[in-house]
């Protein structure tokens, strides 16, 4: 069997506008051959997961920029929880202090990028976690 | 010497370091966006046929300075951005900030406020008081200027989308303390293209916002001559990842946009020309070109003005600029080097001459910064402007073979960009059709990508990295209990007001904005009137959603 190519929401919930970084992934992990959906800005954290489980997504990657990610990233665990989704690997970025990253994992989120990041950390990174969901 | 014998001359000096210049001009030396840097400038790179290289500072077309004698006549204003989550906390910050040095206000709202939204709406949950003060109705406006007299400070406002209501907050306050509107000063960033394209804080479709901003300039022109109500932003595109050439060239094209609109309404050019400002980025990088840039700026605007649309005022011919550095240029990584980059970025706005500069605090990387950081941030000013000398002499650049190359280099790129944007359309077409932010996105990626391949140096990120032990600590932490106080900020203002007046002026405001737009259905006047009767944010910008609808972001990029 032809093995299926990655498929990766990006999304932007809450409130923030600013998409400097999650256009950065989305390019890179295009190069690099991957499929991403973009979903553009202000979404709820239940619209994105809805998304997520309806495109059958194996990643979903949030970009956040405005301190918001704990209460965000609670509520999309939750949803992904409440949807039976939770093999979907979440990945969070921006703009997020140190301190509240062993907090993002201890909700669910399997790793966090911010400022500084190499894409191609970023591209490995979901590429590993794809393949774990994929079929071989 | 004669140009002919100067050109025998560097060809033998050419000849005689033949080697040398080889090996060094092997990898090519560029400007971000790709301009190219000679090792050396001579008078051959001068253009004898410019006249802006030897005209006189404060005199068009203005390449030299808006004043004659620069920064001995009026040294540039130190502006920093600020805002506590509560508008209690945003006060007493105020009050301390006017009294340290005279240091005016530039207030950060949080994004709520920033889209339209009320703290207890649904999609403001968890984002109350985060990036800034929190204003739902008057009431908060009133608490933040406790105190300080709106006659007689100068307050900016970093507001967009809803930016008609919170100037109609400062009208409202400024008649209830008995200020004179012909004198209040203070200014709004109201550039919503840019947030379509840039920043993301876009609530109605492209022509309602244009609208209103048409409305809020138009109203200023006629009623507070002293205020600043549109800050057009190039600075967003430049943290977006724009390169320098369309940061500036997408600001004009933003820029003239409005200009046009203003124009057809019937505003004269000289009636708010001149109280247009730019907001750009200063930053360290390439810092020749930054400056070069600011120059480049004034001429293209002065001469824009004066010749597509006839302004004659010298005020309209200036083009004032507030230079921040930039947030997406500080690092995490030995994060008190941020320091050193944003001393070099105000040097680059003092060398390009500019009227305003704030610089980001070395711990901004982080969070909210915390007061001892704002303190050295405003400091680093304090020290290029009073022991460095820089201020002494207008344009202290200017007559440099390189600088003056590098602006008219700069200019004619940046020109023929708007030329391009122009002909294929127009600003709002780029908006609408994306095509703006597939650029800044293509740009961030080069820009990224030379990081990620050693090309371009940042230092502690890809060289001289040191490995810190202690990772630095979140700087600011937001009470936790603030959301909740300010849900039952805006319900007590909803339960208190006398809801009668308010409905009504509600319904007077959906009334004027269903009217074809022009000066007798300025919408101003009725959001004056529904933020006099206690109107929250959320219901005003509800009220405009009900007639105009939303923004749709196409979700292709």
């Amino acid at each position: 069997m032809e093995k299926r190519v990655p498929r990766i929401l990006m999304g932007k919930p809450g409130l923030c506008g600013h998409d400097r970084g999650i256009m950065l992934v989305i390019m890179a992990l295009r190069d690099a051959g991957m499929e991403v959906i973009y979903s553009g800005r202000h979404n709820s954290p239940e619209q994105l997961v809805d998304v997520a489980v309806q495109e059958d997504v194996d990643v979903l990657g949030v970009s956040i920029l405005s301190g918001a990610h704990m209460a965000l990233c609670r509520r999309i665990a939750e949803r992904l929880k409440e949807q039976d989704a939770d093999d979907i690997v979440l990945l969070a970025g921006g703009f997020i202090p140190p301190d509240d990253i062993p907090g993002l994992k201890a909700l669910g989120v399997r790793e966090v990028f911010t400022e500084g990041a190499r894409l191609d950390d970023v591209v490995a990174f979901v590429r590993r976690a794809a393949e774990e969901r994929l079929p071989a | 010497m004669l140009r002919e014998d100067l050109k025998v001359a560097e060809a033998a000096w050419r000849a005689r370091h033949a080697d040398e210049l080889a090996a060094a001009t092997a990898k090519p030396a560029l400007c971000e966006d790709g301009i190219p840097l000679k090792v050396v400038y001579t008078p051959l790179d001068a253009d004898e046929a410019s006249p802006g290289d030897a005209a006189f500072p404060g005199e068009f077309p203005y390449t030299r300075g808006n004043d004659a004698s620069g920064y001995r006549k009026k040294l540039w204003t130190i502006s920093h951005y600020a805002g506590f989550g509560s508008p209690r906390e945003t006060n007493v910050l105020f009050r301390k900030m006017i009294d340290h040095g005279g240091v005016p206000p530039y207030m950060a709202l949080d994004l709520p406020t920033q889209l339209g939204l009320d703290p207890d709406d649904p999609m403001a949950a968890g984002e109350v008081g985060l990036t800034g003060t929190s204003i739902a109705s008057l009431r908060d406006w009133e608490t933040i200027f406790d105190g300080i007299s709106l006659e007689s400070t100068f307050v900016g406002t970093v507001i967009n989308a809803p930016a008609a209501v919170i100037l109609a907050m400062h009208i409202v306050l400024a008649q209830k303390q008995g200020a004179d509107l012909a004198k209040v000063r203070g200014n709004l960033q109201n550039d919503i293209l840019k947030e379509f394209t840039a920043r993301g804080n876009f609530i109605f479709p492209v022509a309602p916002s244009l609208r209103l901003v048409t409305d809020s300039v138009e109203y200023c022109s006629r009623h507070l001559p002293s205020f600043w109500p549109l800050n057009v932003t190039g600075g967003h595109f430049a943290e977006a990842g724009a390169d320098r050439v369309h940061e500036v060239a997408f600001a004009f094209a933003d820029a003239f946009t409005y200009i046009e609109r203003l124009l057809a309404r019937g505003v004269s050019i000289d009636a708010f020309a001149k109280n247009m400002f730019f907001l750009m980025k200063t930053n360290h990088f390439d810092l020749f070109e930054e400056a070069a840039k600011f120059r480049a700026m004034r001429r293209i605007w002065a001469t824009r003005l004066r010749e597509r649309y006839n302004a004659r005022d010298p005020e309209s011919l200036k083009c004032k600029v507030l230079g921040h550095s930039g947030g997406s240029q500080m690092t995490r990584e030995r994060p008190e080097l941020n320091i050193a980059r944003t001393t070099l970025a105000c040097l680059a706005g003092a060398l390009g001459g500019i009227q305003l500069i704030g610089l980001r605090t070395m711990d901004e990387v982080f969070g909210i910064p915390t007061e001892k950081s704002e303190m050295i941030a405003i400091g680093t000013q304090h020290v290029v402007a009073h022991e460095t000398g820089v201020p002494d002499v207008v344009d202290p650049l200017g007559g440099s073979y390189y600088v003056e190359s590098l602006t008219r280099e700069f200019e004619s790129r940046v020109l023929s960009e708007i030329d391009r944007l122009e002909r294929e359309g127009g600003m709002v077409r780029a908006v609408e059709n994306g095509s703006i932010r597939r650029t800044i996105a293509q740009d961030a990626y080069e820009a990224q990508r030379a990081v990620e391949r050693g090309e371009k140096i940042k230092v502690g990120v890809n060289k001289y990295r040191i490995d810190e032990a202690e990772p630095p600590r979140r700087p600011y932490q937001l009470d936790p209990a603030e959301e909740g106080r300010r849900v039952e900020d805006v319900r007590a203002v909803r339960r208190e007001r006398d809801s009668a007046a308010t409905a009504a002026a509600i319904e007077e405001l959906k009334r004027v904005a269903r009217l074809p737009e022009g000066s007798d259905s300025n919408l101003m006047v009725p959001i004056i009137e529904a933020v006099r009767a206690y109107a929250t944010m959320g219901e005003i910008c509800k009220a405009l959603k009900d007639v105009f609808g939303e923004y749709v972001e196409r979700g292709r990029v």
